[in-house]
């Protein structure tokens, strides 16, 4: 994973890398976005702004975490340059995790609804870390938070989802 | 100074994978944070099934409530399909011999990158798809296109363009409309397996490219026809 990517066969490594990523990648805008056909675009846009700036990325290991960062900044250029429909996140939730749930099961569908009505401040940490296997160092970086702060939302992230699916015990505090 | 559990309970409830030596140390002699643990840990696999929505194959319309998420499945498992035998197809081509021009190579290259939509067949690409593509490009097609069964915008040469693929009786035959690639006059290839037509149109060019040896005549002359550009 660390060969250079410079030159015509870098080019070729690059595109390589791309396509390895990509389920990743659009998982990722997925969950930032919560609409699949947004997150398709982001990712579209990402990997065109990836290809050019290519030149900037020393070795392949770096690969991922600086695709992210470039996911992350394209979500937030297309909410800048559009003005969405505002969309309840409860309408949100039932249109995604049913058209979702086909496929899924039951307990699956019920994880989905729930991580889709997080907030966006434990929705994206807690992605960072199961999901892509981030380290809390790492998600800090990403986020431009302290690991402190970091450890408190994935807490919470998790806190929330067990009491939305009934498994917080009586008496349990955050 | 020994960890309690309320200690316990937030440094697992924020990474149950990732515990120090003293959380485990805690766990090993608590049974109720053991039995905390095992069930975030449960939790976190459930979440990760989650999170591992499907992934739409490069070009395959998102489902939505006019199509079906059986329809969309269907269709990525013929994509897997078609992908194998077209990679392994367009891979031994490669490996055959390389094009002497730079577009035509990259251009083919191109096509090794999406086997999936050199598939025969008679099914028109999704209406909202093929708007979409042929909107960022910013281009219409008037009918003489014929039935257009694959569309999809692609990064080719650090630019985004429409690659389409037309049904013709001689089979699947694919179209880019290149912008930004202006060569100085008409070009041919016939190598690799493909044969290639490269034509000045519009602000740019229009690439036909087909199977070896193939006519590209009329449906390059439809294509041409056919190529509104706004």
């Amino acid at each position: 994973m660390n060969a250079p990517l410079a030159g015509k066969d870098g080019e070729a490594a690059f595109t390589r890398l791309c396509h390895e990523l990509r389920p990743d990648l659009y998982r990722f805008a997925f969950w930032l976005a919560r609409d699949r056909s947004v997150a398709e675009d982001v990712v579209q846009e990402a990997l065109l702004r990836a290809w050019v700036s290519r030149n900037s990325l020393a070795e392949a290991g770096a690969a991922k975490p600086w695709l992210l960062t470039i996911v992350r900044r394209e979500h937030a250029r297309l909410y800048e340059r559009k003005r969405h429909d505002t969309v309840s996140v409860d309408e949100l939730v039932e249109s995604e995790s049913a058209e979702l749930a086909a496929a899924a099961e039951q307990e699956t569908t019920d994880v989905r609804r729930a991580i889709l009505a997080l907030e966006d401040d434990y929705r994206e940490p807690l992605v960072l870390q199961v999901l892509l296997g981030l380290s809390t160092q790492e998600i800090a970086g990403q986020l431009g938070l302290t690991q402190a702060a970091v450890l408190t939302r994935l807490f919470r992230a998790r806190h929330k989802l067990r009491r939305a699916l009934g498994t917080v015990a009586d008496g349990e505090t955050e | 100074m020994t960890m309690d559990c309320l200690q316990f309970r937030r440094i697992a409830g924020a990474d149950p994978r990732q515990l120090d030596a003293a959380a485990q140390s805690h766990a090993e002699g608590c049974p109720g944070c053991a039995e905390h643990l095992r069930q975030l840990r449960a939790l976190d696999a459930c979440i990760l099934a989650a999170l591992e929505v499907p992934v739409p194959a490069p070009g395959v319309a998102v489902a939505s409530p006019a199509a079906p998420v059986a329809r969309l499945d269907r269709r990525r498992w013929f994509a897997l399909a078609a992908s194998i035998l077209g990679g392994v197809l367009v891979g031994t081509l490669l490996w055959v011999g390389g094009p002497r021009n730079s577009l035509a190579r990259d251009l083919i290259e191109h096509l090794g990158h999406e086997p999936e939509a050199l598939v025969v067949t008679q099914r028109p690409e999704d209406e909202r798809v093929l708007g979409k593509v042929l909107e960022r490009a910013g281009i219409r097609l008037r009918p003489e296109m014929g039935t257009v069964s694959y569309a999809n915008t692609c990064v080719f040469r650090g630019r985004r363009v429409p690659h389409l693929v037309v049904q013709t009786d001689g089979g699947p035959v694919t179209v880019m409309v290149l912008r930004n690639e202006r060569p100085a006059g008409p070009e041919r290839f016939d190598e690799q397996g493909f044969a290639g037509r490269i034509v000045p149109a519009g602000p740019g060019s229009i690439a036909v490219i087909g199977a070896a040896e193939a006519d590209l005549g009329p449906v390059t002359t439809d294509v041409l026809a056919a190529v509104e550009w706004l």
